[in-house]
């Protein structure tokens, strides 16, 4: 993995959510009422008030019958407009994709990788065109054949046309999602050779610790080194010094045990996949025949269990790290250990001497080989609880990719409900862009991670030919004022960002392509608070336009 | 023209639009069938420019389907996508690196370039980043593997069937891991899917590197014989010299791994032979007209009456040429290994080496000294070797492990030993040969 | 209740404005109108001159840029108001890929309707309007007539007290149309109040009590139908064969109050001649309107 799943602080995320909701509810109840009683003259208030006090009977006062005639009519609307013609679309994909990807890759483990990527890709892309034109046009339609006419007339609520078309379309994306997710599921099956199947489609439960590192003259630092990589995701620690990459583990206990098929015994399995940087290539020079003398050849590590509580250090063997392969350490429940001073050898139980009382277990690692480096992120070194099958990891990524299509559908028919079906399929279509491939250059841009980037310093820039990268100290430019302008301008688009949803967030393939289980805290919790983030103002807007505009088309 | 009625202007465009066809559907007809020159003039001229995706090579159904679906964006995909690889080659992510040059090459399937940089890129920029040698491996394979499926679609290009036959040539045989890649190359290590032969994409006939990578170097200079077909590597008479090179590569290599047999006297004469006989009697184009490397005053003469320059001329080319080449040293080098007397200094040296890293001194040192009172005595008649840096090398090193089996046994090196002047003559390259020395017997 | 018109219009404007909010179009212009429960009420006029517009500002389709509306003693936009009100509009705005039953499903269950209501209202309605044979067939098979009927029989999912119909008798045969008519003139024994706008004037003249005409979004007329085509100062003599000296034996005859005299009646002008002459008169006197006399502002008063 080479990201850091971060989890979730949901009493954090929820503040910033009622602070941006609040902010932006507030900011448009007083601008509409200024427009209200600016435009609409003495019966502007009471008329504000009125549609205020309708908005709040609309919205709890809702008929269960009215939406789901609404809804079950979208659903039939999407079938005879052919919108199923997609699965024909997919079908076509699927029976070509062998050619793309069979061949690609002899290695098994990247093959499985490459496959599972391409579904969850591809059934993403298919789905996404249907569920933006879909609600994107929907509304739109039926106002210019003025159908809608003969629903505005009977005692429906615009509350409810707003919700009974995103329930009918999201039933509709729903049903795509299902019947390509099972497809897929099926074509990886058929795809995976059986015998590489059995081994490698799994969903790896991991329990990731604390990562923190000691330096060679071992004081604490909270960075590895740099041994020239451009990603800076990985530290490294020098070989026969001090230095230590020291993780921490909490909640584990018998639970977390596991049988290990050598030796039949209830063990705890840590699974790493730390890096090597080597200083000298070492002994390559004499051929040597049998993998164990291979494995001898490669940097080594060990990991010392540490219990502070109970001042106990236990030293397990030294292993070999294989790069990029899954390299498994299997810690018996039962270690044997001699005292680096007394030279006693004592035997230790893991659970009752080396987890603490609390579960928390410190597992200290060091490189072995001198002037060789080894290197490590949080994520590289985990404890491995059993296995969930496959269908785990692939269906909470559909999962991920459902809340996707819900809240494209949302927000197409928010947009609908305010302007015609060309110009919200286009608004969706850069909401979207920049909620995917922007979104990290929207990140540092907000963050002021970019030096001089300013709109009206850029702008200035661009007319004289200045150049960004030194800059001109005194030019215009730079001057304060066009500073704090840049600033203000800055801090409203961080407001106006939180419109445009990480989409980002929503795609685990990264988990379980990789073969790992999704974890709740960090990927389905941050997916499952912003979509319902969404729910609430997309709601109110969908609504509120809907109600204050006349549904003539002209 | 406004004051035209709606039907009459739909008439007219109609007539402009048939109009314009015919010249399209008369130059754009489809060539009948495999005879040449049928068709409109535009099959004409695609075959006659050898444009047709067929003719370039093998077509890839599953390339020409993406192409088709993308239409016109598959400059801006293949771009957006070649991102993706840099980026995913900086996060070393690896399975989705070979992915995505993967997907590259399907839209881009005639762009030497992209063969060339992600083949090369493979084989050693993602090779280098594995720590367990079989890793490294299995990658320069699948660069090796990426250029081959390059050449299959491309037929014509012959720096595809270059950079192949230099991978796995060059790249195996000379790389830090050689002895490793070596023995790979004839017994893969995943013994699992290739029951201890070798990788039979690459070498199906269980054949040394070097002479797979030579096969390689024959298909490029055959293609890049052809009419109208040039290479962009490097000047062509260089590019021409490589079939000839695998084979001193392949000659060297037994040497090296301590071959002094039957194979390797082959070997070495096969060198000589390719490289004067083949090689060296090949036309090449210099400005002074056509010369050859391998010339007798015969031939100059009859080049020079032929090209209608002076033989003066024609000699100073010839010569400048094959300096360019280093025609007389490769010429000499192979000549004095052919010989047996080279043969055996060469194996007592090798042997004398082993003995002292068995720390079987005495044997060493007397095999040691054979071997140089040997090469003493075959430098005599290769007088022009004993300039060349290989030579130069060879002989101190040899010194330095003689010499060091006298401080080990705090012996007093006597005053006159074999190849000393030489010694004397080359003090200043001690510095640069001596590390060597270190590493070797430190490990 | 019963003293509470059905409608209430007062001071109605309705100006469409242009992307940068400059007015474009003034489509009507300070209508005040009421109509009464139980009673067939028309809007009469030309094309745009403002009928349809009426219609979707009651309905509130449309928002009054000036006056004010109530039905059924509700604001216009009140959407409570719909359960009482049945609307065909001026097309079937229908969904197309529905058939009949789906369709009226469909809307009794805007109405919140329970299921067996909802089933037996659709069975009622469709046989009402003689689609029983084609009650399975989606609506774009229909031809134009069935549309019109189906457009009604959703209309009356609900038993509205008040039925709006825009152009009810547009594209329908003789045939059609005199059935259209019949169910209007039913509608209103049954006590319901019908309000209809229409430009084809002999379907107003045949079920309506009351009509308005407008024109350019301006209303000219307004009274009972019989009031408005009256002349009360014609006589007309209908007769049977007569010769010439007959005839003016007749003038003579009735010249000294003798005589038979087959038929005399008051010649009605033909709804026809009456919306001509209006428009030929608003267009000589532009500006003029009809505004309503005492009766209705006293009475609104009370």
């Amino acid at each position: 993995m080479d990201f850091d799943p971060e989890d979730i602080n949901i009493p954090e995320s929820l503040t910033y959510w009622g602070l941006t909701f609040g902010i932006a509810l507030a900011a448009s109840l007083v601008v509409a009422f200024l427009l209200a009683a600016a435009l609409g003259g003495k019966k502007g208030i009471p008329r504000y008030f009125d549609h205020l006090g309708e908005g709040l009977r609309d919205t709890f006062g809702m008929s269960l019958r009215r939406v789901m005639a609404i809804s079950s009519l979208t659903v039939k609307e999407s079938i005879r407009k052919k919108t199923l013609l997609v699965f024909v679309v997919f079908a076509i994909l699927f029976m070509f994709a062998g050619w793309f990807l069979s061949g690609a890759n002899a290695n098994k483990d990247l093959q499985l990788s490459v496959h599972v990527s391409f579904v969850l890709t591809s059934i993403a892309w298919m789905v996404f065109p249907v569920a933006l034109l879909l609600s994107c046009w929907g509304i739109p339609e039926d106002i210019r054949l003025r159908s809608l006419h003969t629903v505005v007339t009977k005692p429906v609520k615009r509350s409810e046309i707003v919700v009974g078309r995103v329930i009918g379309f999201s039933l509709v994306g729903t049903f795509v999602v299902a019947v390509m997710s099972i497809v897929g599921y099926i074509w990886i099956l058929r795809q995976i050779p059986p015998e590489i199947a059995k081994a490698e489609l799994i969903s790896r439960v991991p329990i990731y610790g604390h990562l923190s590192y000691l330096d060679r003259q071992g004081q604490p630092t909270n960075k590895g080194l740099n041994t020239g990589d451009i990603n800076e995701f990985r530290g490294y620690i020098e070989g026969a010094t001090k230095a230590r990459a020291i993780w921490k583990f909490e909640n584990l206990g018998e639970s977390s045990l596991r049988l290990n098929p050598a030796t039949q015994e209830k063990e705890l399995l840590m699974e790493n996949s730390m890096q090597s940087f080597r200083t000298h290539k070492g002994g390559i020079d004499d051929l040597v025949e049998s993998s164990e003398e291979m494995e001898a050849l490669l940097l080594h590590g060990q990991i010392v269990l540490e219990n502070p509580e109970k001042n106990l250090r236990v030293s397990l063997p030294q292993f070999a790290i294989r790069e990029f392969h899954q390299n498994l350490n299997w810690i018996p429940r039962k270690i044997s250990s001699t005292d680096e001073e007394t030279q006693e050898t004592k035997t230790y139980d893991l659970i009752e001497d080396l987890i603490q009382d609390d579960g928390s277990l410190i597992v200290e690692f060091r490189c072995v080989d001198a002037g060789q480096y080894i290197g490590m992120a949080r994520p590289d070194l985990f404890v491995r609880l059993p296995e969930k099958p496959f269908a785990s990891s692939y269906f909470k990524s559909i999962f991920g990719l459902w809340m996707m299509t819900i809240l494209v559908i949302v927000m197409g028919v928010t947009a609908s409900t305010f302007v015609k079906g060309p110009v919200a399929t286009l608004l969706l279509l850069s909401v979207f862009l920049m909620g995917t491939l922007f979104q990290h250059f929207m990140e540092d841009m907000l963050a002021g991670n970019l030096k001089r980037s300013g709109l009206f310093e850029s702008g200035i820039r661009i007319l004289t030919h200045g150049n960004p990268e030194v800059g001109k100290e005194g030019s215009i430019e730079e001057s304060a004022a066009i500073k704090r302008i840049d600033q203000g301008f800055t801090g409203f688009l961080k407001l106006a960002s939180n419109a445009v949803p990480n989409f980002n967030t929503f795609s685990f393939k990264a988990y379980t392509a990789n073969g790992f289980d999704v974890p709740l805290r960090s990927a389905i919790l941050p997916a499952v608070f912003s979509l319902l983030g969404f729910l609430l103002p997309c709601f109110l807007l969908g609504y509120f336009s809907l109600k204050l505009r006349e549904l003539e088309a002209k | 023209m406004n004051n035209l009625d709606s039907r009459t202007r739909k008439l007219l465009y109609f007539g402009g639009i048939i109009l314009l066809s015919i010249p399209i559907i008369y130059l754009g007809r489809p060539s009948a069938g495999m005879e040449q020159g049928s068709g409109g003039k535009l099959a004409q001229l695609r075959s006659e420019y050898d444009l047709g995706e067929s003719t370039l090579g093998q077509v890839d159904p599953s390339s020409a389907t993406m192409n088709l679906v993308l239409l016109g964006m598959r400059g801006v995909a293949s771009s957006v996508l070649w991102n993706q690889a840099n980026e995913e080659q900086e996060n070393k992510n690896w399975a989705s690196l070979r992915a995505t040059t993967q997907s590259i090459i399907k839209l881009q399937p005639h762009f030497r370039k992209v063969w060339e940089f992600q083949g090369w890129n493979l084989a050693y920029n993602v090779s280098k980043e594995w720590d367990d040698v079989r890793d490294r491996y299995y990658w320069v394979k699948e660069g090796a593997k990426f250029l081959k499926d390059g050449v299959r679609q491309n037929e014509n290009i012959p720096d595809l069937y270059w950079y192949t036959g230099f991978i796995l040539g060059n790249k195996i045989g000379n790389s830090d891991e050689w002895k490793y890649f070596r023995k790979y190359f004839i017994s893969d290590p995943d013994v699992k899917k290739w029951n201890g032969g070798p990788d039979s994409d690459l070498n199906p006939n269980r054949l040394d590197n070097y002479l797979v990578g030579q096969i390689w170097f024959y298909d490029a200079n055959k293609v890049e014989a052809l009419p109208g077909i040039e290479q962009h590597r490097m000047q062509q008479m260089l590019f021409r010299a490589y079939p000839s090179h695998a084979q001193f590569g392949y000659a060297q290599a037994l040497y090296k791994e301590g071959q002094f047999n039957e194979q390797s006297r082959e070997a070495w004469e096969l060198a000589y032979e390719l490289w004067t006989r083949e090689f060296g009697r090949e036309e090449h184009e210099s400005p002074g007209g056509f010369i050859i490397l391998e010339s007798t005053p015969e031939d100059i003469k009859r080049l020079s009456e032929r090209d209608g320059v002076s033989e003066e001329t024609k000699r100073r080319w010839t010569n400048s040429y094959q300096d360019r080449c280093q025609y007389r040293f490769w010429r000499s080098l192979a000549a004095l290994e052919s010989e047996d007397l080279a043969r055996e200094a060469r194996r007592n040296i090798y042997d004398g080496k082993q003995f002292y890293r068995d720390q079987k001194f005495r044997e060493s040192q007397r095999l040691l000294e054979l071997g140089m009172e040997q090469f003493e005595r075959l430098l005599l008649d290769y007088d022009s070797l004993k300039g060349e840096d290989q030579i130069i090398e060879d002989a101190l090193m040899t010194i330095l492990y003689w010499k060091s089996i006298h401080d080990v046994r705090d012996e007093e090196i006597p005053a006159e030993y074999p190849l000393k002047q030489f010694f004397d003559q080359h003090q200043s390259r001690m510095e640069s040969v001596e590390p060597f020395f270190r590493r070797e017997i430190e490990n | 209740m019963s003293t509470q018109p059905a409608i209430e219009i007062r001071n109605l404007t309705k100006i469409y404005r242009d992307f940068w909010g400059r007015p474009k179009v003034r489509a009507v212009n300070a209508l005040s109108l009421d109509i009464q429960h139980g009673e067939v009420f028309g809007l009469l006029g030309p094309n745009g001159s403002g009928k349809t517009t009426t219609i979707k500002m009651l309905l509130g389709l449309l928002f009054p840029s000036d006056g004010e509306i109530r039905v059924l003693g509700k604001p216009a936009t009140d959407v409570k108001k719909n359960e009482e009100i049945g609307y065909l509009p001026e097309e079937s705005y229908l969904y197309r890929f529905l058939n009949a039953e789906e369709t009226l499903d469909f809307y009794g269950r805007l109405f919140d309707m329970p299921a067996a209501e909802r089933r037996k209202r659709t069975d009622e309605l469709i046989k009402m309007v003689g689609l029983d044979k084609a009650r399975r067939r989606q609506l774009k098979e229909y031809s134009k007539g069935m549309t019109r009927r189906i457009g009604l029989a959703q209309a009356l999912i609900n038993n509205p007290k008040l039925v709006l119909l825009d152009e009810p008798t547009s594209g329908l045969d003789p045939i059609g149309t005199r059935e259209m008519k019949d169910l209007i003139l039913k509608l209103k024994s049954e006590g319901k109040t019908v309000v209809m706008c229409s430009h084809l004037l002999a379907d107003v003249q045949d079920v309506c009590d009351r009509i308005a005409i407008l024109y350019n979004g301006e209303l000219k007329q307004l009274g009972r139908v019989e009031d408005l085509l009256s002349s009360q100062d014609k006589t007309q003599i209908v007769s049977s064969t007569l010769s010439a000296e007959a005839l003016k034996e007749i003038e003579e005859v009735i010249a000294r109050h003798h005589g038979t005299v087959q038929e005399i009646s008051h010649p009605t002008t033909s709804l026809e001649e009456l919306f001509l002459q209006t428009v030929a008169d608003s267009q000589a006197r532009p500006g003029q309107r009809f505004v309503a006399d005492e009766k209705i502002s006293s009475e609104s008063s009370k």
